[in-house]
């Protein structure tokens, strides 16, 4: 294995961990205001879809993110309104519309392009790719950055942006608020259903970027259920993060790269095998997390 | 004349819960609104604070009219609330609680915390009441976080604090605190309403006593022309009867726990070496603040939660670390401190609810398959013996208040005639002509040479029914006394981690 195969392959770890960053962001967003947004999945899967759409008949890429990413957001509101708004039961809603989008967008694709299975070409165009020339110094560099497009940038700045609207501005301060009791939070004026459902909102705009670059990041293409499961892997990366936006940074990439290797190992080991890598790095993941956090809940009962 | 309410109606359905109720409140006074449960004190002050709106009726606010649709609106016109169930975000600051909904803020959208701490400290220096203002909520004591949720309500600068049972949380000591800090706030000039069924405290800190029963204003009168007998007889409709407490020949232990420990997971144990016993014919109170080991301390005496070391023996049967089935066929009932979260299904018929523990005795099943006949008999003479108001035996257990669903529980538990009974709290969160009748009951199971644990935080409870006492603190038994020897004052010390001197 030489340099420039290193190189590449934490260059597809960052285009892997884009499109679970965003979801991870959008499900810890929900997650700090007591919501459980088992919907990202479906929300990153009409992004893609849409986008795609978009692409085909105005081959504009900006027009086509601006399309996903509204397409998360609606289907985030729908969401929204019957698991914040109605009360129906989060899980209910979730697998459901998880379960919607999913065929939806498998009729749509038949309708739409007459195929089934994968949707490419038709002149479609990716997303803007950056290639920073100042680091043609060293290949090695210059390799692992190449032609990532700006959202995969723009994922960490949000991550970070976040983390300053938590734990520094007032809106921040009262969204934690209601996570932490939304009765208090309404008892003293703060509309704490209104904060959870521009959350849950929130979090589909967030999903959309994440499902449109995770279709036209890379090959511009729509396959039926493409995000296979990416939305659950970015939950589980929000909860190892225990929902602090920058420590989903790290598990995002974490997944990511675990995700790549699967992609990376395929020529070598059973591709089986490699397939199951971020499964299983998912399980390993969560059993830790589960490990630390119930030592750590064994350390808060002995202060009290 | 600050706050004038005139002719207040609410009703929900059928019930009145306020009847043509007239409050009047001047400046720089403390009002005393007493009644029962479901006197209709609450739905009043919800009405004054815009939680609820009245179906007629008008509020004037120095003269003029006003009416809220919110909280928010009540504020504005300078109507604070101190609420019962304390509205706080344990993982945040004194300080962050404190100015929560009106932050100080910089360049518009960040917050300022610097800014909230030292106005805290303003806060707090203005009105003598202290607190750090970064200490977390979850690590401050239930009087500390009252104070908070006071100072919350002072920083919203209004001038009317209504106090809705403040003092039902607090030990003795944090108690006198609270009535000292609404004296200050008195004489800093705010105005009051304090709602309780706390005869003694409204004795001590109020200017005028409106007393209310069912829905209907009684009387409203100064503290000077009356005092706590008349109180309590216009509270209640009835005059209360004072308890003599028979004297009886005490027999042999019914439960015995030998250096009983059970460890937490840390060095410190949650239950450390307790030995007590209960004899035929005695009630021992356990008094302590609660979250001392009290909780634990029942769970292990009744079978729900194994323990580490030591021996249970009820009724001369050794039940250590046996399950709760066999714990109550040696001779024990027990009602447990939480009457929704253990003592009953919110979900299930009086009917199931009645026979929970007891379902599988002989005159309730035969081979497997209940006795709906007796079960229904059972339940319909039992729920008449103890006043329990319901409407049908198949009605949900949530449908029935607080107060008759807390009866339903010590009946059930009673109606068993066990050798020994574990009472926890018996009495939370009821009025007093239910905590009478409940109290009458369970020393009649004494009288009948029965014996019975009462754990209870309430100290008039312990005092008023107790033999003996101990004394929890930090999961050891910190004192103990009989009863002729036990005072407020010197349980109420050792409560708090004191020792006595000599």
């Amino acid at each position: 294995m030489n340099n420039l195969y290193l190189a590449a392959v934490i260059n597809t770890t960052f285009r892997y961990t884009t499109p679970v960053l965003f979801a991870a962001l959008g499900s810890l967003a929900c997650t700090k205001c007591a919501v459980f947004n088992v919907a990202l999945e479906g929300q990153m899967l009409a992004a893609s879809f849409v986008a795609i759409v978009a692409n085909y008949y105005t081959h504009n890429a900006f027009i086509s993110l601006l399309a996903g990413v509204a397409a998360g957001a609606f289907v985030a509101w729908i969401v929204a309104v019957f698991q914040i708004k109605w009360k129906v039961r989060d899980m209910v809603v979730g697998t459901a519309m998880n379960l919607l989008v999913q065929s939806v967008t498998a009729f749509l694709m038949q309708a739409i392009f007459g195929s089934r299975g994968t949707v490419q070409g038709f002149g479609m165009v990716p997303l803007t790719k950056i290639n920073l020339s100042f680091l043609k110094f060293s290949p090695f560099l210059y390799r692992m950055f190449e032609d990532l497009s700006t959202i995969d940038y723009l994922g960490y700045i949000v991550a970070v942006l976040i983390f300053i609207y938590f734990y520094k501005t007032v809106s921040g301060f009262h969204l934690l608020s209601v996570g932490i009791n939304a009765d208090a939070a309404d008892s003293l004026g703060i509309k704490s259903q209104r904060i959870q459902i521009w959350a849950m909102v929130f979090s589909g705009i967030l999903c959309g970027f994440g499902g449109v670059v995770h279709a036209m990041g890379n090959v511009t293409v729509f396959a039926e259920n493409m995000t296979s499961g990416r939305g659950f892997i970015a939950m589980g990366a929000a909860s190892m993060a225990q929902s602090h936006p920058l420590g989903a940074i790290a598990s995002s990439l974490f997944f990511g790269t675990a995700l790549s290797l699967s992609k990376t190992l395929q020529g070598y080991i059973n591709s089986y095998f490699t397939e199951a890598i971020p499964y299983l790095c998912t399980v390993l993941a969560i059993t830790i997390y589960g490990v630390v956090i119930s030592t750590q809940r064994r350390k808060a009962t002995i202060k009290m | 004349m600050l706050v004038e309410m005139k002719q207040i109606t609410k009703t929900y359905g059928p019930l009145v819960a306020n009847n043509k109720l007239d409050l009047s409140l001047n400046k720089g006074e403390i009002l005393a609104v007493v009644g029962e449960n479901g006197a209709g004190k609450s739905t009043l002050m919800k009405i004054l604070y815009g939680l609820e709106t009245c179906d007629s009726g008008e509020i004037l606010i120095d003269g003029k009219p006003v009416r809220f649709r919110s909280p928010h609106d009540a504020i504005a016109n300078g109507i604070g609330m101190v609420q019962q169930h304390f509205m706080l975000f344990p993982t945040f600051t004194a300080a962050e609680n404190i100015v929560y909904g009106h932050e100080p803020k910089k360049e518009l959208i960040f917050f300022d915390r610097k800014d909230a701490a030292s106005q805290v400290q303003a806060l707090c220096k203005q009105y003598g009441m202290y607190i750090q203002p970064d200490i977390k909520v979850a690590d401050c004591p239930v009087g500390l976080q009252q104070r908070i949720e006071i100072l919350k309500v002072l920083y919203q600068g209004v001038n009317i604090i209504i106090f809705d049972e403040p003092s039902a949380v607090l030990t003795p000591q944090e108690v006198s605190e609270l009535l000292k800090t609404l004296k200050e706030l008195k004489n800093a000039g705010k105005s009051i309403i304090l709602i309780t069924h706390k005869l003694s405290e409204v004795m001590e800190v109020a200017d005028r006593i409106m007393v209310m029963r069912l829905g209907q204003l009684i009387k409203t009168m100064k503290k000077e022309d009356t005092n706590i007998e008349e109180l309590s007889f216009l509270m209640v409709g009835h005059k209360l009867e004072t308890r003599e407490i028979q004297k009886i020949e005490q027999g042999d232990a019914v439960l015995q726990v030998e250096h009983l420990t059970l460890s937490g997971t840390g060095t410190k144990n949650i239950l450390d070496d307790i030995s007590i016993h209960v004899r035929h014919g005695e009630i021992v109170g356990i008094a302590g603040v609660s979250g001392n080991g009290q909780s634990e301390l029942i769970q292990c005496l009744t079978g729900i939660k194994k323990f580490d070391s030591g021996k249970v023996i009820i009724n001369n049967t050794d039940v250590s670390n046996r399950s709760v089935q066999e714990n109550r066929d040696s001779g024990c009932a027990c009602v447990p401190e939480d009457r929704y979260f253990w003592g009953t299904a919110s979900d299930a018929t009086l009917l199931e609810n009645s026979i929970m523990a007891h379902y599988h005795k002989k005159h309730m099943m035969r081979y497997g398959v209940l006795n709906r006949k007796n079960i229904k008999k059972f339940t319909n003479d039992m729920l008449a013996e103890f006043d329990v108001r319901y409407t049908s035996d198949k009605q949900a257990g949530k449908e029935l208040s607080g107060g008759n669903v807390q009866k339903l529980i010590v009946a059930r538990e009673i109606s068993q005639h066990s050798p020994f009974l574990v009472a926890a709290e018996p009495t939370r969160g009821i009025d007093i002509g239910a905590i009478d009748f409940i109290h009458g009951k369970l020393l009649d199971k004494r009288n009948s040479g029965d014996g019975i644990l009462l754990v209870s935080s309430e100290l008039s409870e312990i005092f008023a029914l107790s033999d003996r006492i101990y004394v929890m603190y930090e999961g050891r038994i910190a004192g103990e006394f009989s009863r002729a020897e036990a005072t407020r004052d010197k349980v109420g010390l050792i409560m708090m981690g004191g020792k006595l001197n000599g």
